[in-house]
């Protein structure tokens, strides 16, 4: 005790003077304060969907209670001295946690080049002031478009020093006079708790500058091979994926899904929309091993089976800006063999495209007349291909390297084993938990995050080398 | 089926009439309102929808294949996403059906849970078509209205308006004037071509039949085509005599199917569609031959036709028809395979 109250004197002095022993009651404290800053993905995607509302736009925790005041004063003067010894120590963490917090606003808003962005401001408000702006149409929306990001983008910079500004002042205020407001406290740590995860997530969104990452995605599984098993796990991976999806509070569809024979899919294929779900989701495509007791075996012997994933940004039909000549297109459409026609009545209308030159591949089959198919095929065939040749750097289609997108487009990504003993590791960022249950049930966040990071640093070697 | 039938219609008449022009004779057949169209006026508890929902799984998993080995009808698969598709036209919100919480939700749909249950039972025990079950067929990016009585427009056929395009782009006269689509059942191939033709063409859409003749109808309203298609009700060329040899396109899809075939064809079709619409006579030719004598003296000079055939072999003995017994009718004719690769097509000019 004589250690706080010790420490509470020295509190107008610099922070420096926090006595060494106080440090591990201040991370206990943190734990029970704040909880441990946790990325909620979902939280962020709403806020930046719907850029109006403020990131820091929460609820009050706790009701100010005027009369529930806790002296800053020794245990001598009759105060419960373990209230107030909690007090106290929530007040260390966080007069240390806004103090962390600024500085890393203050490093976030220099590393995000907060000047040039603001020269470029300007810069871009002259542009769109010029008369000649709309002479170029898909320019000037162009143009527009990049301002309203840029405005939006300075605004949260503003907005997060405002919001580590206010909790300072409570911290200031709350030393300044003699006493402790547990409300307002609670008030800056809730800003302090708000105000981390916003950094979390714009530190996140800068990862993703990929020219497709603000886009929405569509998810496609396919069985791999190993029949009841296999279709079993893709009918898993269906269900992470859209529970993940509803997590993060897009709008989530499944749009085509073929049964298997006897249990789970043979393959699906997933909507999903909202700001970023392109950027977040895409670094789950590739192949998904699931190691298991097979439920579908009565010896229940250890079973191994794949799926594979394909993310393509969900692209409004007018930005498709390509031109595929019709001889580069084979079209297979599925049809009852025989003599079709008046013949047969049936309503499947699968459509399949390849692309000759790269062999990439699409399906669509859930619109309900062939034409509709073909054209929605199309838009997905070309989503895919301007992810390819982004990702291959080809300016052109043309360009496309075709073995190669096989090879990479199919890479093992992740294992998930429920037995002999329970692990979900990614296999490009090492990334880990044996929290299976959860994975399973769309809490992806840390691999979204463990991928992205990684994906940034090799981007990042590679600009070096 | 009878009865079944006579309570689903009279479910089918209420409330909305999206009709009709005047009619020259009397008391015509009144198309039915597809089931998407209808108004949400029913409700029902979620979690007795989604016993609904989970009855229809099992009553089309319980099929397997076996209406495929019988006949060639379809598998379980092919049955689950034609449950998909009734529930999104029979329930206003379909993503509601999915949701995981149990909540004591009502849901809007647009047919009585009773009658939910039995248009499952027609599709499954009598195999009646998902079509007429639904009251429609999503054909190219059309949505048209069918019923028994009515031909379900077949994918294949939506090639017949590829070809129609390509033949008015390589000769924009033929854009400007009169077409004609006989046998046009639904109206697929008569309001698609108008929608392909633009402003200046019309269509004379010819049926024997007056249910489909009424069903045409229905659907050139609904995509408020009534100033550019025509629907005449009569066999083949007889309504179209005042504009012989004024027609810029001919376009058919016709029976062709030969009689001693039909008994043999899947459920859905030997049992529900019109034989009318599907029985070519013996060989399957009988329509096919009037219709390229009609087409010979109804075009302009340079008119085009395209006509459905039963594939491969009739498309040969068209094309060999017309070269050998009708010499001198025609030019530039041409066989076109469909989408499956089948020789589906006999196309030409007349000379």
């Amino acid at each position: 005790m004589e250690g706080v109250a010790s420490a509470l004197r020295c509190n107008s002095t610099p922070p420096i003077c926090i006595p060494k022993s106080l440090n591990t009651t201040i991370s206990r404290a943190e734990i029970r304060f704040s909880g441990p800053p946790r990325l909620s993905l979902s939280s962020h995607c709403i806020r930046y969907g719907s850029s109006q509302i403020s990131p820091f736009h929460f609820s009050k925790i706790s009701s100010r209670n005027k009369g529930d005041k806790i002296l800053l004063a020794p245990p001598e003067a009759g105060v419960s001295t373990e209230t107030s010894e909690w007090a106290m120590q929530d007040f260390y963490t966080l007069r240390k946690d806004v103090e962390t917090v600024l500085e890393r606003v203050e490093e976030i808003r220099a590393s995000a080049g907060l000047k040039q962005l603001e020269k470029n401001l300007a810069d871009l408000e002259e542009a769109s002031g010029d008369s000649s702006l709309w002479n170029d149409r898909a320019k000037a929306q162009q143009t527009l478009q990049a301002l309203t990001d840029l405005k939006e983008k300075i605004k949260l910079l503003n907005d997060f020093k405002a919001q580590a500004e206010e909790a300072e002042t409570i911290v200031n205020l709350t030393e300044e006079m003699d006493s402790v407001d547990p409300g307002f406290l609670e008030e800056a740590v809730g800003i302090i708790k708000e105000l981390r995860n916003a950094l979390d997530l714009f530190e996140l969104t800068q990862l993703l500058s990929g020219p497709y990452d603000k886009e929405g995605a569509v998810i496609s599984i396919t069985a791999g091979a190993g029949g009841t098993d296999a279709q079993d796990w893709a009918d898993m991976l269906l269900r992470m994926y859209v529970r993940w999806g509803e997590k993060q509070r897009f709008k989530t569809k499944v749009v085509e899904k073929s049964m298997g024979e006897e249990a789970g899919i043979k393959s699906a294929t997933i909507e999903v929309e909202g700001r970023y779900a392109y950027g977040y989701i895409s670094g789950e495509k590739g192949t998904h091993r699931i190691v298991r007791q097979s439920p579908f075996n009565s010896k229940g012997l250890r079973q191994t089976s794949f799926s594979g994933v394909e993310v393509m940004p969900l692209l409004p039909e007018d930005s498709l800006n390509v031109e595929i000549p019709e001889e580069d297109l084979e079209f297979s459409f599925s049809r009852a063999g025989g003599k079709g026609g008046q013949n047969v009545n049936k309503v499947e209308s699968a459509v399949r495209i390849t692309h000759i030159p790269t062999g990439v591949t699409v399906r669509c089959t859930e619109e309900r007349s062939q034409l509709a198919n073909k054209i929605k095929g199309m838009s997905r065939l070309k989503a895919k291909l301007l992810v390819i040749a982004e990702e291959q750097r080809a300016s052109e289609i043309k360009q496309i390297k075709g073995d190669t997108v096989k090879a990479e487009w199919g890479q093992q990504i992740r294992n998930y084993v429920f037995h002999p003993y329970k692990l979900v590791k990614d296999v490009r960022t090492g990334h880990e938990t044996s929290d299976v249950a959860s994975v399973m049930d769309g809490e992806l966040e840390p691999f979204i995050k463990a991928y992205l990071k990684y994906k940034y640093s090799v981007k990042i070697e590679e600009q070096q080398s | 089926m009878k009865s079944s039938r006579a309570s689903l219609s009279s479910i089918l008449q209420p409330v909305f009439s999206l009709r009709r022009p005047a009619f020259c004779s009397a008391a015509p057949p009144k198309p039915q309102t597809p089931l998407h169209l209808r108004p949400p006026a029913f409700r029902a508890a979620l979690s007795d929808l989604q016993r609904w929902q989970a009855w229809a799984k099992t009553q089309a998993s319980s099929v397997g294949s076996t209406f495929s080995a019988l006949d060639g009808g379809p598998d379980s698969s092919l049955l689950l996403r034609e449950l998909n598709w009734l529930v999104e036209d029979a329930v206003e919100h379909p993503a509601l059906l999915s949701t995981e919480n149990k909540v004591t939700a009502e849901v809007a749909i647009r047919a009585q849970l009773e009658e939910m249950y039995e248009l499952w039972r027609q599709r499954i025990e009598e195999r009646r078509p998902f079509q007429y079950v639904v009251g429609c067929e999503h054909w190219r990016d059309l949505i048209l209205s069918v019923e028994e009585g009515v031909l379900i427009p077949r994918p294949e056929t939506e090639t017949i308006v590829d070809l129609v395009d390509h033949a008015v782009k390589a000769d924009e006269e033929l854009r400007e004037g009169l077409w004609a689509d006989l046998g046009t059942g639904s109206g697929a191939l008569g309001i698609a071509v108008a929608r392909i033709l633009g402003g200046g063409g019309r269509v004379l859409a010819v049926d024997l039949s007056p249910v489909a003749a009424a069903v045409a109808r229905y659907n050139v309203e609904r995509y408020c085509l009534e100033a550019r298609v025509s629907v005449r009700v009569g066999s083949w060329f007889d309504p179209l005599k005042d504009v012989e040899g004024e027609l810029n396109g001919v376009v058919s899809n016709p029976p062709y199917i030969p009689s001693k075939n039909i008994h043999s064809l899947q459920a859905e079709v030997s049992r529900h569609e019109p034989i009318l619409a599907l029985d070519g006579g013996a060989d399957g030719m009988d329509d096919l031959i009037h219709l390229c004598h009609g087409a010979a003296s109804m075009l302009k000079p340079r008119g085009f036709f395209a006509f459905e055939t039963n594939g491969e072999i009739q498309s040969k003995l068209v094309l060999d028809y017309i070269q050998n017994e009708m010499e001198g009718s025609f030019c530039r004719l041409e066989i076109v395979s469909d989408f499956a690769g089948i020789q589906r097509f006999v196309t030409g000019y007349k000379a």
